[in-house]
């Protein structure tokens, strides 16, 4: 509860500690010298002038200190302030590893996710304006260590082209990539985003024209999109004038929904025959939908917004890319896996070691489930995740360890299951891809 | 593996990233506050001083137009005050504000408990655009920076102004002109800050523009070289020793002898290296950390999610290779490590330390060797339209018989 603490000492500081508040004395200090000023201008009575000359110093001493006085009041208010920064703050103490910094000599890389990121984010004000300021300096500063290869003309291709082995093929130059790439990425998200825009005024077409013209692809990955779509704008049709807003015609409404159903459902007969043979039911039911068992189907209070953000991610991997901000996700991981790194650092600082960057980090870094993008198999033995050079093993027990540890344990051509009383050779263990 | 250590939100510690947010306001603040302070108290003792000097001149019988220039001039001096000191209550007016709504942003943390909050997002994504302004205005990007903020709505949680300032006096040092800097470090009470803090800018300023004036005028006019030396060099003879001699010296060997020892002080690598001086000077008087704060959350994210699946080469095994050919991701979203924005980027960084295994519950293994929770596999089957009993390969599209699937215990 530091923050609020914090909160209600800023109020403190702002409603007490004001410079403005010294402002008084100076007028007054002001006022003082004009009066005398104009008095010893108007009358030529030296004698008496300089009496009151002589008597002003005291009342503007006195002004002078408390103007002073506030002053010292402002500094002490800010004082106190300090104090509470210090507490709120208090329990993450620990300083910030600001020491080794990978980060730091890869500017044009960090500088093209930015790039991306503000593409994908649809600000494409900002995001062209980032790409002209960040590109004249391409000369002294920039890092040169990898050798940057152009990959193969621009067009979506070169972003979504199978991922080959040799790294050079999928770096690209600073000054090249955002030339031509932000080109056709903003053109991408700025598709997306207008079809987006009309699923959220539920105009379902464009989507569903989109997911039409990548069926293949989505299919492939085991997306039903195109289904979903089609389905939605099927029950949207149903629900008829009143609810959909669109005009009563033929077209709408329960005979539109038919006529839909007709021109569109053929296609994915076989594949989803079970749920048209429900839709098509549930036309038994118009009268009475609130009552039947169809209702369930019929409910859309959240479909729009369910295919909008399943919309959002099959665009984004068809582009390669993951549904939400690489960047994004990868800060907020940053941050939560901060505490962990701080607590590492001061243990090792007290020890005098120093944290030397090995292929591991010495810690580990809890992150939510829904940040856990693959699968990871820790070796029950060696305690070390499998890699593609030490791939887990599978042993005909159903137990699973990495390729090494099973080495390690057999004797001869035959093993012993570390976890049950199992048995038996080494060559009947195969691999596993998990 | 839904294990509730990652979830929940641990506000002070969550809040580690943030303290710059609000240090520098407050530092400004108290810089604000000196700088009216030092106003106050130079004008002051000069009115009280003059007055008492003009009231007991006056016994012996001054002119009275003196006397009136004296008060004029009081007064003068006393309305400066009221100006300079309107100016200094508008700037505190100014980031009062901002540390109001910075606070104010950092403790709507609190109400959260939470990463899967839906307010944990937005709020999350708010400290992105923060860090990322942050690291747009360190490298001078500032119209995009600018821009970012604007359309973000969060100008009063970031410090365009004071970034601004800091690039145009870096630039005009990258630029060969060390007038900027030097007001700089005179302005207000900085000089004392810096004092205090044994920075050596001002002598490595003031050493730069004797260079200069050797390398202009050393022929013509040596006797400017040797005053500026005096002025400015020779009092901090014993604080940088290796320094005034190599600036005496300087005098003797003129530039464009490439092999000496002093053409490095001649050379233009200087001045990048006054540059990033006046940087991490600046940063280090305003409480700001010395490295771009996103660059710590990103190297540390990266390798909190990277795996070494990200970097396998063999795509098949990866969760989301970007691949359209074999495009069977098996995620339902890409991993953003494996996402072309940062895969390159995470190259280098080590990977995360896991002591558990984490995989999908209900783990079977299809003929071919691959293993996929059984409730993704029956989701996967009924979407695909397969006959009861069968399963298709998330990947590869490959069609099995349930009872060929062999279930997996993972230890």
């Amino acid at each position: 509860m530091a923050m609020l603490q914090l909160e209600n000492d800023l109020q403190k500081l702002t409603q007490t500690a004001r410079l403005s508040n010294a402002m008084e004395d100076v007028d007054q200090i002001i006022n003082l010298l004009t009066m005398i000023r104009e008095k010893y201008a108007a009358e030529n009575n030296p004698h008496e002038t300089n009496l009151e000359l002589t008597m002003l110093q005291n009342p503007i001493k006195v002004r002078l200190d408390e103007l002073n006085k506030k002053l010292r009041s402002v500094h002490k208010a800010q004082n106190d302030f300090s104090k509470s920064l210090k507490t709120a703050f208090g329990k993450a103490n620990g300083t910030l590893p600001t020491d080794h910094d990978p980060m730091e000599s890869q500017t044009a890389l960090i500088n093209r996710a930015i790039a991306m990121h503000l593409l994908r984010e649809g600000e494409f004000g900002v995001a062209s304006t980032f790409i002209s300021e960040a590109q004249p300096q391409n000369d002294s500063s920039r890092e040169s260590s990898h050798s940057f290869t152009q990959p193969s003309p621009g067009t979506m291709d070169s972003e979504t082209s199978p991922r080959s082995p040799t790294p050079a093929d999928t770096i690209i130059t600073d000054a090249d990539w955002s030339a031509f790439q932000s080109q056709t990425l903003q053109s991408s998200f700025a598709s997306m985003y207008s079809i987006l825009s009309h699923l959220r005024s539920h105009n379902l077409h464009p989507a569903i024209e989109w997911a039409r013209r990548n069926c293949t692809e989505l299919e492939a990955r085991g997306s039903n999109l195109e289904f979903e779509l089609c389905k939605l704008q099927f029950v949207w049709l149903f629900k008829g004038p009143v609810v959909n807003g669109l005009p009563d015609t033929p077209e709408n409404g329960v005979s539109g929904a038919l006529q839909y159903a007709r021109q569109n459902f053929g296609r994915f007969q076989s594949r989803h025959l079970r749920e048209i043979q429900q839709l098509s039911c549930a036309m038994v039911y118009s009268p009475n939908l609130g009552s039947s068992p169809y209702r369930s189907i019929f409910d859309i209070s959240l479909a729009f917004d369910e295919v909008a953000s399943s919309f959002t991610r099959e665009f984004c991997s068809l582009l390669g890319l993951s549904a939400e901000s690489p960047l994004y996700v990868a800060a907020t991981a940053g941050a939560l896996a901060l505490p962990q790194l701080v607590k590492y650092t001061s243990k090792m600082k007290a020890k005098g070691t120093e944290w030397t960057t090995t292929n591991e980090l010495a810690f580990e870094t809890p992150l939510p489930p829904s940040m856990l993008y693959h699968p990871i198999f820790v070796c029950p033995v060696s305690k070390e995740k499998t890699t593609d050079a030490n791939p887990p093993m599978i042993l005909p027990c159903g137990h699973v360890l990495a390729r090494e540890s099973l080495q390690r344990l057999a004797k001869g051509s035959r093993y012993k299951c570390p976890y049950c009383p199992t048995e038996g050779v080494i060559k009947d263990a195969r691999e596993i891809i998990l | 593996m839904g294990d509730h250590v990652g979830t929940k939100l641990d506000h002070e510690n969550h809040l580690l990233l943030d303290q710059p947010l609000l240090r520098l306001p407050f530092e400004l603040l108290r810089k604000n506050f000196r700088s009216a302070h030092f106003e106050v108290e130079k004008d002051g003792t000069f009115v009280k001083n003059l007055l008492k000097e003009t009231a007991s001149a006056n016994y012996s019988q001054t002119p009275q137009e003196d006397v009136l220039k004296n008060l004029d001039t009081m007064i003068a001096r006393m309305r400066g005050v009221k100006r300079k000191l309107t100016a200094f209550a508008e700037e505190e007016d100014r980031l009062y504000h901002h540390e109001e709504a910075r606070v104010k942003h950092l403790a709507e943390l609190y109400s959260m408990y939470s990463v899967d909050d839906v307010k944990y997002e937005s709020w999350s994504r708010t400290r992105l655009d923060r860090l990322l302004v942050d690291y747009l205005l360190r490298h001078g990007y500032n119209d995009s920076a600018r821009a970012l903020a604007e359309e973000r709505g969060i100008e009063l949680l970031v410090d365009v102004d004071t970034f601004e300032q800091m690039s145009r006096i870096r630039k005009s040092l990258l630029n060969g002109s060390v007038t900027e800097a030097l007001a700089w470090c005179a302005a207000g009470d900085t000089k004392k800050e810096l004092r205090k803090m044994d920075s050596n800018l001002e002598f490595m300023l003031r050493y730069q523009q004797y260079i200069e004036i050797v390398r202009s005028k050393a022929r013509t006019k040596p006797n400017e070289a040797l005053a500026h030396a005096k002025k400015y060099l020779f009092p901090y003879r014993e604080t940088y020793p290796h320094e005034f001699r190599q600036a005496c010296g300087l005098l003797a060997i003129p530039p464009g002898d490439a092999r000496s020892v002093y053409s490095e002080l001649y050379s233009q690598a200087r001045w990048e290296m006054l540059a990033d001086l006046f940087t991490s000077t600046h940063n280090t008087l305003l409480s700001l950390p010395p490295v771009p704060l996103l660059h710590v959350a990103l190297s540390l994210g990266l390798s909190a999610l990277k795996t070494p699946a990200c970097h396998s080469i063999h795509p098949a095994s990866t969760a989301g290779a970007p691949s359209h050919s074999t495009s069977m991701l098996l995620a339902a979203s890409v991993c953003p490590i494996c996402s072309t924005e940062l895969n390159e980027l995470a190259r280098n960084v080590p990977y995360a330390n896991h002591s558990k295994s984490h995989v999908e519950p209900d783990l079977l293994m299809l003929p071919n060797g691959r293993a996929y929770g059984k409730a993704r596999l029956e989701e996967y089957a009924r979407k695909a339209g397969l006959l009861d009993g069968q399963v298709k390969d998330l990947r590869t599209g490959e069609i099995f018989s349930m009872d060929r699937l062999k279930k997996v215990y993972i230890s």
